[in-house]
């Protein structure tokens, strides 16, 4: 494989990367060695990207970790160390790690440490759209928020040295378009850091017990402090002012990250950008009361620009009520821009034009509107996890009965959508088995509980909820999709596969032994291979009608993945026909299996298999009652 | 000649070439020079979903994001992904659509309808005086290569004057992003599709 561009050492070079390869980047030419997390969308090419630098810089020291509190802990261990570590996750990973992050933030930081949080406004990708700068006010460390994927690879860089002098961890938050967005980036210079690398055996300092976490906060508060009085000299803070005003009024916007992008674009679009003043943060907390007073003294109005929560405009507010100044400034924010979802960029445009009042023409809406059903995301052809929805499904059908499917993140959970409507709970990561076990203890027995979860889902956190089922004989099976991969993400390796981060050969850790070390009795495990339906309705009756906890391991390797491997080996998968004599039209491989491969000839009222879209698992085969469906072995 | 912005909208199916396409389009323009912003779906909107990516570049450019009717062109790789957007488009904005619909499976199953490209050119013709159609599927195929459609589209892009960038430079840029052997088969699709550019162009409505 070629070396990456971002592993270019050519400083002053200028290439375009992604928001995410920029991260890696300034991660890079900071002399971080420790870089540690769990794979989750918007957050899940840092870590690769770092990885495929490391045979070029192989000082560092990467993995995916098992959890997002795992992995922080590793990159504190690291800090610990006196390495500069990197902790990288989603937004909701921190709620994972803040066990270990909220006290961690008491003891600071002695190698560099940064955590990243992506941020996911609209929910791209994610169950909710919390705001993570919050994590700063409550942990008391301080907030960085990059605007562009150049700033983004500086601030990071920045956040190492900042966190070092200030003995602060440091909370890195970005949102969805600037992980996901490309930009132009200047390559900068990669820093050795030579430095006497062991453990500090300071006890007072890393055993965080009582009588040493109250000097600890008392330390946590003066470094908030001395992090609060720097905050007007942050060197991503800017305060650009205007004596102009706008229809008799002064304006003043502030604004933080990707707003700040689109705000910029917004005023350039009304020619207006040289008549307002403009607070723009990189620390988005605590915040520079300096600049901020400027701001306050230089304007009539204030417009704080931020997707999500009013956090920037709730500082402010606050500020200006200790000022006594809070009857006459008007401070707008949540009043004129949406608490949900992402600022689309007319957002801008339209508030900004009727606020100020300039002339904006709504784009109109035309006549004979076409409303087009959704495209929404769905399984792929040849994904083993839909035959083991159908298979539970044909279960439930057999017993007559309906089934409470408990389940969680990953690529199954679309299989709420139709046709499988599969699931019936989603919540967080090892979410499922944890609700399966309080839902067992309500449901009545002619109702079984089936909690069902990925391999990499079960490995982050269905470990310790399947030991409590064990332990208080909660009644429930328990469902694993192993496919042996992190698809969601990106296909990432896991304990299963045993390959790491940096594709070296780790050790693979068996979840058959490892439910048996949960304390699942042997007789209550069963495993087959997603592909073979009928054996896998036929276990799975047992395996639902058998009493106490049960785990059923349904085992294909992604078909993605096992496309991709095949494809690289030269090999055909295979060819898999409709009869058209036999097919009679009944549509139960479309409307009930629904494999993006099996089309509906209107025209013929018969079922056709698309070549170019399947993958030949053969499924279908054993789905069609009137074995029409059939393998072409000739061609 | 210096642009002060460009806003590209290009939408398809996950699977498509989508994001390859952004690479493309993003190298190609920085190598010209321009300062460039895009926004792309990545994650799970790639299962089969609607991806829509944004370019933009120019040298007045701060966001990624575009806003409603502001977009110069939608290059789209699948017909109906060109209708969810149309409210980016303006009049003047010129739509270079792949004659392809793919149905979204569940449409079956939800026993609903789905628009047929005649639909879809009669609604598109109420937002832009210029819809164009590509058979680039077509053209893919007769190539040999069904996954040049994306390149074929480029080519089109380039050809019909759509977007203001050099020949040179976007031909290094998909060279750059694709693997050796499929080279000769992109240069191809490249061409043909710059011809296919270069006939619509005499049709635009300017």
């Amino acid at each position: 494989m070629s070396k990456p561009y971002y592993a270019e050492d050519i400083p002053g070079k200028k290439i375009i990367m992604l928001g995410n390869e920029a991260i890696a980047r300034g991660i890079l030419e900071a002399g971080v060695v420790i870089g540690a997390g769990y794979p989750g969308t918007p957050s899940s090419e840092i870590l690769p990207a770092l990885a495929e630098m490391k045979k070029y810089f192989p000082h560092l020291k990467l993995e995916w970790s098992i959890n997002e509190k795992v992995g922080f802990e590793v990159a504190y261990g690291g800090s610990m160390s006196n390495v500069r570590s990197v902790a990288v996750m989603k937004h909701v990973g921190l709620n994972v790690a803040s066990d270990a992050f909220m006290t961690a933030c008491y003891a600071g930081a002695r190698g560099g440490m940064v955590v990243i949080s992506t941020d996911d406004p609209n929910c791209y990708s994610s169950q909710n759209e919390q705001d993570n700068r919050y994590f700063g006010l409550h942990a008391l460390v301080p907030v960085f928020e990059p605007a562009t994927p150049q700033e983004a690879k500086e601030m990071i860089k920045y956040a190492f040295d900042f966190s070092e002098e200030y003995h602060s961890l440091v909370l890195f938050r970005t949102t969805t378009r600037l992980n996901h967005g490309r930009g132009d980036v200047i390559l900068g210079e990669v820093k050795e850091i030579n430095r006497d690398y062991s453990f500090d055996w300071d006890r007072s300092r890393w055993v965080c017990l009582p009588s040493h976490s109250r000097v600890l906060r008392v330390r946590l508060l003066e470094r908030l402090d001395e992090i609060s009085e720097f905050a007007d000299q942050f060197p991503f803070n800017s305060l650009k002012l205007s004596k102009e005003k706008i229809n008799g009024v002064r304006y003043g916007f502030v604004a933080a990250g990707i707003p700040y992008s689109q705000l910029l674009d917004a005023l350039n679009f009304f020619g207006i950008t040289n008549k307002v003043s403009i607070l723009k943060l990189g620390l988005v907390y605590p915040p520079p009361k300096k600049l901020i007073k400027k701001l306050f003294d230089s304007t009539d109005e204030i417009i704080v620009v931020e997707e999500l929560e009013p956090f920037i405009e709730n500082i402010l507010k606050q500020l200006a009520f200790e000022e006594g100044i809070s009857n006459e400034l008007k401070i707008h924010g949540k009043d004129l821009f949406p608490q949900n979802g992402e600022f689309s960029a007319e957002i801008y445009l339209e508030n900004i034009a009727s606020l100020v009042g300039l002339p904006y023409e709504k784009v109109p809406v035309p006549e004979n509107m076409m409303i087009i059903p959704p495209r929404l995301p769905i399984l792929c052809p040849g994904c083993g996890h839909r035959a083991t929805f159908y298979a539970i499904k044909q279960v439930e059908k057999k017993m007559k009965t309906k089934f409470v499917n408990s389940s969680d993140i990953g690529c199954y959970t679309l299989a709420v959508y139709k046709p499988l409507e599969g699931i019936d709970t989603e919540v967080c990561m090892g979410g499922s088995i944890g609700l399966a076990n309080g839902i067992a203890k309500i449901q009545p027995e002619k109702n079984p509980v089936l909690a069902i979860l990925g391999d990499s889902t079960f490995f982050h956190s269905g470990i310790p909820a399947l030991i409590n089922a064990v332990y208080n004989k909660n009644n429930i099976l328990v469902v694993i999709l192993d496919n042996r991969s992190t698809s969601m993400t990106g296909f990432q390796d896991n304990p299963g596969t045993g390959i790491t981060l940096t594709k070296e050969q780790g050790i693979r850790v068996i979840i058959e032994d490892l439910v048996k070390g949960c304390g699942v009795s042997p007789d209550m495990i069963w495993v087959e291979d997603s592909y073979n339906l009928n054996k896998t309705i036929e276990k799975l009756e047992i395996a639902v009608k058998a009493e106490g906890v049960r785990v059923f391991i349904s085992r294909h390797l992604c078909s993605l993945v096992e496309a991709n491997q095949l494809r690289v080996q030269d090999i055909k998968p295979p060819i898999v026909k409709v009869d058209q004599d036999k097919c009679v039209g009944c549509l139960i491989c479309v409307n009930k299996f629904g494999c993006s491969a099996l089309n509906f000839d209107d025209s013929e009222k018969k079922v056709i298999i698309d070549q170019a879209t399947c993958r030949g698992c053969k499924v279908c085969i054993e789905v069609c009652p009137q074995n029409a469906i059939y393998e072409d072995i000739e061609s | 000649m210096e642009i002060k912005r460009y806003n590209l909208l290009n939408v398809g199916v996950g699977g498509q070439g989508v994001i390859r396409a952004a690479q493309i389009l993003s190298y190609a323009a920085l190598s010209e020079g321009y300062k460039v912003r895009t926004a792309e779906t990545h994650g799970m909107s790639q299962r089969g979903g609607s991806v829509a990516s944004y370019l933009r570049f120019g040298i007045e450019v701060e966001g990624p994001l575009v806003p409603r009717g502001k977009t110069d062109a939608v290059l789209a790789f699948e017909a109906s992904e060109a209708v969810r957007i149309f409210n980016y488009a303006g009049p003047k904005t010129v739509f270079l659509i792949n004659e392809n619909i793919i149905i979204p499976p569940m449409i079956h199953q939800m026993g609903m309808d789905y628009p047929d490209i005649k639909q879809i050119s009669e609604f598109l013709k109420n937002v832009s005086q210029n819809i164009y159609f590509i058979n680039a599927n077509e053209i893919a195929n007769n190539l040999g290569n069904p996954r040049t459609m994306n390149v074929v589209m480029l080519g089109v892009l380039l050809g019909s004057q759509t977007i203001p960038l050099k020949k040179e430079t976007l031909a290094q840029a998909i060279l750059n992003y694709l693997p050796i052997k499929v080279h000769n088969v992109n240069k191809k699709a490249f061409e043909v599709g710059i011809e296919k550019g270069k006939s619509l162009r005499r049709d635009f409505n300017e």
